[in-house]
């Protein structure tokens, strides 16, 4: 009760904001919001609390290593770089309402995106309403680029849908007696857990490997006894798993209570987290996992981000931290070679500029669609040896994918 | 169709669930059946405990089994703080309404807690024998899924022989059945409620501790809990243990065969219908009989 009176509050006191404004603006133009000392104020709502908040503070993190790194380097045009960060509590209205205070009230330069694709489309709109570029870091899921949002790109090497491109253009070019034949596949009904498993599911049956078990789990699930049986039940030679962190987990342990030995499994998210090993009891040879983004990648912002961030922060960053620092890139790049950065004009100019160019960034460079989707694919990591490694695609592998896997 | 060691294997994990059911169900019965207490905060103390074995373990290193020598005693205590501190005196003409109002107000302020102490993240623990399990005619039973069904079976099985072969158990189910006989052939009914809820609460320490050996945990599951929870004892006859202990047996098994055909979101509604169907057409529930006559 008390947050719904609170925003009650908030947006009175965001549509007052606007009157005063407005009425300020009809007063005449005192002192411009683009001045050469001001700071660059880049606006953010992220969801500190609530159930984002994990992975929102990662995200926090490395806006927030992204401003240091910049403001150390000189800043923008100039200008240092400023965080405004607001606390969305992980509530989609709540989103809407923060942008709009950003956006009208506060008047920030510049907005970026919040985390997860539920709260990046209600925010992206109100960034498109009032014409602002908004590069976001964390809306991997189809619907975001089927809005016909104008203004948007997603910074990040590919979309949900294409994490596991690598593994199927792998797993097709096998010889066909040594192909998997059944998939099973399981994954969280959350767009982009399941964007992943859909994406490898629909381009691993147009290649004739027949779905035997299509589960879509509910994100609150915590027992999983059920849905592993029904896939160690259907004996499929591979199981993809369309989780998050702890479903993921989940899932592989119940799977292997229930001893299915399949000839492949892959998982988004889950496996890639310092904590996997250890969460399934080191039982972790040969699974599969799309990643966007690696400590160990040799680009050279990447260098400096890892090396930075770990002397900020104490420990190196995460994908969730990586991508947040992404967009900042994105948008510095723009602003830098456009030479403005304030509400108005100048937006369209940046939206322009990234749509024509490729970025550089600490995933590797970037290029986008009409839609603002990435145009590239996850490289795959693989369990071998006890550690993470990347096995696909050749050019980038520290090792050879192991087909099939041992028994976990 | 499902193959038959599909079906099953689901049989198996339905009764292993069942049973962790039929423990927590059995605890929120019998605060019904001492003082017409609605008792939402149940599963947040279930929970609670979960995080407490969940700790003890990530911590301290201690076993999460031996996390119960002290939740135990610690949960009795608070259940019988909280009957004699708080619940007693709601006034009896609103208690039922108002003992909702008040565990939910316990609920939303020990999820509050563990948040702020924990964090919201999910945790799970970490034992060397969580993916271990054991072969049956071609099924297979993981060993700690068995371990917290032996941890049900052993609570409920202590519950029933407290109740139906002790004094205390005499005398608290004399509470139950006739408040005011009870007290004139001197039973202090007060304390008795009091240690009534003690004993409902430890078995939500025991079930939390079961709950924590194979599934995640995060402050606002109680919230998954507690509906399936309501609909059990209301299936089985509020106040009648060993009613919401049939009921959850049941219901954990037609839950876990559900998944087949229809997955895990629809299965979850078997409760809500159970819930309904008994409301409308046997609101006493299927297998107590009237209140006053329940075991």
């Amino acid at each position: 009760m008390t947050s719904r009176a609170t925003r009650g509050r908030r947006v009175t006191a965001t549509a007052l904001g606007a009157a005063v404004a407005l009425l300020l603006a009809g007063c005449g133009d005192d002192g411009g919001s683009g001045s050469s000392d001001d700071p660059i104020v880049v606006g953010i709502s992220l969801p500190l609390t609530g159930d984002f908040s994990e992975p929102g503070k990662g995200v926090q993190r490395g806006y927030e290593a992204w401003a240091k790194i910049t403001n150390d380097n000189g800043g923008l045009l100039g200008r240092q770089v400023e965080l405004k960060i607001l606390d969305d509590q992980s509530n989609a209205d709540r989103v809407v309402a923060d942008y709009e205070q950003l956006i009208g009230k506060d008047n920030v330069d510049i907005v970026v995106g919040p985390f997860s694709t539920r709260l990046v489309v209600p925010a992206a709109r109100v960034a498109e309403e009032y014409g602002m570029l908004f590069v976001e870091p964390a809306g991997a899921a189809k619907e975001v680029f089927a809005q016909g949002f104008k203004n948007l790109f997603y910074a990040a090497p590919a979309v949900a849908d294409d994490h596991y491109n690598h593994l199927a253009e792998y797993l097709l070019a096998l010889p066909p007696g040594q192909r998997p034949t059944t998939v099973a596949y399981a994954a969280m009904d959350d767009p982009f857990a399941q964007g992943t498993a859909y994406g490898l599911k629909a381009k691993l049956e147009a290649g004739g490997v027949r779905t035997v078990v299509d589960e879509v789990y509910p994100p609150n699930t915590t027992d999983f006894g059920t849905i592993a049986a029904k896939i160690a039940a259907s004996k499929a030679d591979m199981v993809v798993g369309g989780s998050q962190y702890q479903d993921g987990v989940n899932l592989i342990v119940a799977l292997q209570q229930l001893d299915y030995q399949p000839k492949l499994a892959a998982f988004s998210t889950a496996p890639t987290s310092p904590e996997f090993a250890a969460a399934i009891g080191n039982k972790t040879e040969g699974i599969l996992a799309p990643t966007g983004y690696t400590q160990k990648a040799s680009y050279p912002s990447n260098v400096e981000f890892v090396q930075k961030y770990t002397a900020q922060f104490g420990s190196p960053p995460e994908e969730d931290e990586a991508n947040a620092y992404t967009t900042g890139q994105v948008v510095a790049a723009a602003v830098s070679a456009v030479g403005c950065a304030e509400q108005g004009e100048c937006q369209q100019k940046l939206v322009d500029w990234i749509r024509g160019n490729k970025v550089e960034t600490v995933v590797g460079p970037l290029t986008w669609d009409a839609t603002g989707k990435p145009q590239g694919a996850h490289m795959i990591q693989q369990w071998v040896g006890g550690q993470i490694q990347i096995v696909l695609p050749t050019e980038a592998k520290e090792v050879d994918v192991v087909y099939p896997k041992p028994a976990w | 169709m499902p193959s038959g060691a599909l079906l099953f294997q689901s049989v198996i994990l339905g009764l292993l669930l069942g049973g962790l059911y039929a423990l927590l169900a059995a605890g929120l019965t019998l605060y019904f059946g001492i003082m017409r207490v609605v008792m939402i905060a149940h599963s947040a103390f279930l929970i609670l405990a979960a995080y407490l074995a969940w700790w003890s373990h990530a911590r301290l290193g201690v076993d999460p089994l031996l996390s119960m020598v002290v939740t135990v005693p610690l949960f009795f205590g608070l259940g019988v703080l909280l009957q004699r501190l708080l619940l007693a005196r709601l006034r009896p003409v609103t208690l039922t309404m108002m003992s909702v109002l008040l565990t939910f107000a316990i609920a939303v302020l020990i999820e509050g807690l563990l948040g702020y102490a924990f964090s919201g993240t999910q945790r799970r623990i970490q034992l060397g024998y969580g993916s271990a399990s054991l072969g049956l005619f071609g099924a297979r039973i993981a060993v700690v899924k068995l371990i917290a069904f032996g941890l049900a079976a052993v609570a409920l099985l202590t519950l029933y022989l407290l109740l139906k072969r002790t004094r205390f158990g005499w005398a608290l189910r004399a509470t139950i059945q006739h408040p005011d006989a009870a007290r004139l052939i001197g039973i202090d009914t007060d304390r008795i409620a009091g240690f009534g809820f003690g004993v409902g609460l430890a078995t939500a320490a025991v079930g939390g501790t079961a709950l924590a050996l194979d599934t995640t945990i995060y402050p606002s599951l109680h919230w998954h809990w507690i509906g399936p929870l309501m609909a059990i004892i209301v299936v089985g006859g509020l106040g009648s243990v060993p009613g919401a202990a049939v009921a959850a047996m049941l219901l954990g098994l037609v839950q876990s065969l559900l998944q087949i055909p229809l997955g895990t979101t629809w299965a979850q509604t078997v409760f809500y219908l159970a819930l309904f169907a008994t409301l409308a057409f046997r609101p006493q529930g299927f297998f107590g009989g009237r209140l006053a006559q329940r075991f």
